[in-house]
Order: structure tokens, then C-alpha cells, then sequence
């Protein structure tokens, strides 16, 4: 194969597989875990996301401005969240949402929905940030 | 008696006291995993931590067995900030290296790691691109089957890591990972007929940089489904212009140009796993290094596989924490799917496999694993066989391997 019908055919290739997931993509509007839509400032060591951020979606990426890593908070009711600290509790890599649960590329940890490991090499499940809720506003303490 | 009761209380006092006073520089910055998560992020730490892998292998044509302590992986990592990492993989393989061998100690990885943002960052050093499923995620407890999956050993020669520079991210706005790498490039001259790219690959020692790779992916996460999207091109000469004109090879930072293309999808729901792979290699030039180096090398391989398991403990709420994943895999390759005028085809390179088996994992940091290997090859070419010993066997184009093995990570 010479080179210019190799390129032709990776072209080929890769429009085929953007078309895909533009294909998929028009049916994944809604938000799902792996869009991010806050950014709040650290202040005091905390992060403030307004509630009614998760009348679209129960859960949310929060990434929080000039933070390392990535928070993904679940409304688990009216009053309870559950706030996991994507860092990967083996080499503290940044973890990726895939739409199910996290996973680490680094050396290929993955954890559920809930931070439980469901691959190891990690072997600790994700840190749970601590939260409290104001009238309209859910506070996150950092570590 | 009393008083030397007393004594030894004191004395293993004394000992606890003075052990926790007297660790090392060193030794106290080595955390836990539980003390790593305690320690904040902004801390300079160091973690240890590794891989590795021992199996047995019946093969039912030659009537032979081995057992191996195949690889041990120690990992050190180190956090000097929040922004910049050093990661480092070191990898002894078959357990001793006493010279000819077969055994290796190499760097498998050693990079440093710079964090942009939360979703973005740049590798720089020796490390694993993203090409391929295995080649990244390469631990034991990470596949199916005592052996990595041959088309990603052939085609896809995992674990390949090379020097150089690589920008990584994510999409906020979609589930789309992206990355993408400048690396040293191939050495053409040193493949070896049989074995793919394999020993074209520098690995960190001594590689030329007259030459030069560029690599890329793209991962989309849609519900259930993974696909990933990835490919390669490089130069395979590393000699200068003179040293290539006098041996008739194009040269520059893609001179005698590889090109690698690779797709995979995989799905995961309750309990099953299913993975297929695609890869690609076009190395046109082919005809001109088997006229500088005659190592019968080919014009395009290719290789894919498909697998399909089920965890058999997934309704088992009381066993909800182990796996017991049987599998089966389907792959096949041809190393010379199209080969130059110069070069001689050889039918035990077109093969195909059959993998059946079990992965139990008691934990996910552990596994035991068993699997049946039912391989078949093309015919043997009688040009490549020379001088053949007297006693040699007919060569069998099918094949029964037994494998059963253990892994571990942590």
C-alpha cells in the first residue's frame, strides 16, 4: 500500500468514527457524568455549587478553579449528597467519569458510581468529601 | 518471674519507641495509601507500590512445560507538588538475569508528569503511548487469559514505551478523552521477521532522534460502550542522509514511514465484558530495508481480536466483592499480509487462536487464572527452513496450549 492510499484510508477511518460519535452524540444531550458545568473558586478551603444545579442531573462534575483534581457530586436525596474526590487512591492520578464510574489511565483502576474499587490496583475506595447544605447552596470542604 | 515480665514489656516498648524515631529520611516519606489520602495534596510524597505475574504452560505438540516468574514490576512515584509527578515502572523479567538468558531488567516507564488543570496534562520522559487496550493497561489483573492477547504482542507490540512528549485531556463538555504525543522513532533494520515491530522499538536506550513518531487517540465514553480511536507514524531510519543514501534509505524525521491505525470498542454491564480490537500496520518501504538488512520484513500486518465474558459471581450478593470472569477469546494476525518482491511469505505467521478460560480474583488486586489456547498457523514456507536438524519434527500447523497462572497488583 503506498502512502497516499494509506492516508486516504485513515481519513476514511476517521470520519467514519467522527460521524459515530456524532451519531451518538445527538442522543447524549442531557447531562451525564463527564460534562462539567461548575467551576467555583476555592474559598477557605471550600467550594459553594448552588442545589438547584442538580435539577437537571443528580450528578454533577464540579471542577473547582485552580484545583487538581475534580469532584463528582451525587444527590442521593433532598438533603444528602455524596461529594467523591477524583483522585485515584493508588498514585493519585486524575480520574476520568466514563458515564458508569471513574477510572484511572495511569495504570487502569476503576471504581464504581459509589468510589468502591471495581479494578484494582487501587485498593481504597474514592475519598468522600465532607458537605453541608445552606438554604440554597451545597458547601464542600476540600482536603 | 514478675520483674521479667515487666522487662520485656519495657524492652518491646523501647524497641516500638525507638523504631518509629529512627526511620529514614527516605522511609518517611513513603505513605500508605491511607496515609496518602490523609496527607493532603499539596505534600511531597512518595509512593511504592508494583505488579507482577508467575505462570505454567503445558504445550501439547512438543510435550514440553515451563514455569516462569514472567515479570515483577516495582513502581515508585513521587509527588513533588500538586502539579508536577515523577512515575516510574522497573520491571525484572524472568526473575534472574545471568547473561543470555532470556531475562531483562528494563525501565518500563519513567516519566515525569505536569499537571495543566484537572482535565489536562503533559508527560515527559519514557512512557507507554495510548495505542491499543493492553498497552496502557498491561497489569495482570487488568485482562483476561495467563498470556496478554497476542495481537496486542504481534501487531501492537505492548508494552511499548518510548521518549518523548505527551499532551493528554478531557473534554468538559463530552466524554472524550484525547491525547496526543511527539516520540523517538522506530529502528527498521533491527525487525525481525516473525515478530512484528517488536524489535524495532528503542524501549529508552540509545534511541536515535534523527527520527522521529507522532501518535494520537481519541476515547468516547457512550453509556455501556468505550471506543477508542488511535494511531501511529514514524520514521523507522535513524541514520544520517549520507549513511542512508549509501544504503539506499530514505531518511529524515519520517524517512522510511510506519504507520500504525488501531480501534477498539468495549462494553461493560452487569457482569459482562466485551472487548474487540482492530490494528493496522503499513510500512511501504519495506522492499529497501530487506535490501539493507535482509530481514524479510513485510509490507502490512494486521491483526483482531474479539472476547467475550461474564463475571459468574455477578448475582451472588454474598460474593459481590470477587470476580470469577470466564472468558473466551477469538484472534487472529497476519504478519505478512502483503509482502515486497524481495521478501518470502511465511505461512506460520498467518495465525488465529481460540482462547477459553477462567480469571478468579478473590480481590482486585489479585488473580488466579487458567485458560486453554487452541492455535492455528498457515502452512510452513520450506525456503525459510534451513538447515533443518536431522531429528527435526514436521512442522504441526495446530496446536494445544495449557496455561494456568497467578497475578497480582497493588
Amino acid at each position: 500500500m503506498q502512502r497516499r492510499d494509506f492516508i486516504k484510508n485513515t481519513c476514511r477511518v476517521c470520519l467514519l468514527g467522527s460521524a459515530g460519535i456524532a451519531a451518538f452524540n445527538l442522543n447524549a444531550c442531557s447531562p451525564k457524568v463527564g460534562s462539567a458545568l461548575a467551576k467555583p473558586d476555592v474559598k477557605n478551603n471550600k467550594i459553594t455549587i448552588p442545589t438547584a444545579l442538580f435539577n437537571t442531573n443528580p450528578v454533577q462534575i464540579i471542577t473547582p478553579n485552580k484545583y487538581p483534581y475534580e469532584i463528582a457530586v451525587q444527590q442521593i436525596n433532598e438533603t444528602t449528597y455524596q461529594a467523591l474526590l477524583l483522585k485515584c487512591t493508588h498514585y493519585d492520578n486524575q480520574l476520568i467519569p466514563t458515564g458508569k464510574g471513574y477510572n484511572c489511565q495511569l495504570h487502569g483502576s476503576s471504581f464504581d458510581a459509589n468510589g468502591q474499587v471495581t479494578k484494582g490496583p487501587a485498593a481504597e475506595s474514592l475519598l468522600q468529601l465532607k458537605t453541608t447544605i445552606s438554604e440554597t447552596d451545597l458547601l464542600i470542604q476540600l482536603i | 518471674m514478675k520483674k521479667y515480665g515487666y522487662f520485656i514489656v519495657l524492652f518491646v516498648c523501647f524497641t516500638i519507641v525507638t523504631k518509629a524515631q529512627t526511620r529514614t529520611p527516605a522511609q518517611q516519606l513513603i505513605l500508605t495509601n491511607e496515609d496518602s489520602l490523609n496527607a493532603g495534596i499539596s505534600k511531597a510524597k512518595t509512593v511504592l507500590s508494583g505488579y507482577g505475574s508467575a505462570f505454567y504452560q503445558r504445550d501439547f505438540n512438543q510435550k514440553t512445560a515451563a514455569v516462569r516468574l514472567e515479570r515483577a514490576i516495582l513502581f515508585i512515584g513521587h509527588q513533588f507538588n500538586s502539579k508536577i509527578t515523577f512515575f516510574s515502572e522497573m520491571e525484572l523479567e524472568n526473575a534472574k538475569v545471568d547473561g543470555g538468558s532470556g531475562a531483562e531488567i528494563a525501565m518500563e516507564q519513567a516519566f515525569l508528569k505536569f499537571n495543566l488543570s484537572s482535565t489536562k496534562y503533559i508527560t515527559a520522559g519514557l512512557f507507554i503511548p495510548r495505542i491499543g487496550l493492553l498497552n496502557e493497561n498491561h497489569l495482570p489483573v487488568n485482562f483476561n487469559g495467563v498470556e496478554r492477547p497476542l495481537v496486542e504482542q504481534f501487531i501492537i507490540p505492548a508494552t511499548w514505551r518510548e521518549l518523548g512528549i505527551g499532551f493528554y485531556g478531557r473534554s468538559k463538555k463530552l466524554p472524550l478523552n484525547y491525547s496526543i504525543a511527539v516520540l523517538n522513532g522506530l529502528n527498521a533494520s533491527a525487525f525481525v521477521h516473525g515478530n512484528g515491530i517488536r524489535e524495532g522499538r528503542f524501549e529508552g536506550k540509545n534511541a536515535t532522534a534523527n527520527n522521529i513518531a507522532i501518535t494520537a487517540s481519541i476515547q468516547y465514553y457512550y453509556k455501556d460502550f468505550t471506543f477508542q480511536l488511535s494511531g501511529y507514524m514514524g520514521g523507522t531510519n535513524g541514520l544520517n542522509k549520507r549513511g542512508s543514501d549509501s544504503l539506499g534509505l530514505s531518511s529524515g524525521a519520517f524517512g522510511m514511514p510506519l504507520y500504525l491505525t488501531e480501534a477498539n470498542i468495549r462494553y461493560s454491564k452487569n457482569g459482562w465484558n466485551i472487548r474487540a480490537l482492530a490494528a493496522y500496520i503499513a510500512f511501504p518501504n519495506a522492499a529497501d530495508i530487506n535490501k539493507a538488512a535482509a530481514n524479510n520484513i513485510s509490507n502490512s500486518m494486521y491483526g483482531m481480536y474479539a472476547e467475550v465474558a461474564y463475571n459468574l459471581f455477578q448475582q451472588k450478593s454474598k460474593l459481590a466483592n470477587q470476580q470469577l470472569n470466564a472468558f473466551t477469546r477469538f484472534e487472529m494476525f497476519d504478519l505478512n499480509a502483503a509482502i515486497p518482491n524481495n521478501a518470502i511469505y511465511d505461512g506460520t505467521v498467518k495465525q488465529s487462536h481460540v482462547i477459553v478460560g477462567l480469571s478468579y480474583l478473590p480481590i482486585p488486586n489479585v488473580v488466579i487464572k487458567a485458560d486453554v489456547r487452541l492455535s492455528n498457523t498457515g502452512a510452513e514456507n520450506p525456503s525459510l527452513v534451513i538447515n533443518p536438524s536431522p531429528v527435526r519434527l514436521p512442522y504441526q500447523q495446530n496446536n494445544t496450549i495449557l496455561n494456568m497462572g497467578i497475578g497480582y497488583s497493588f
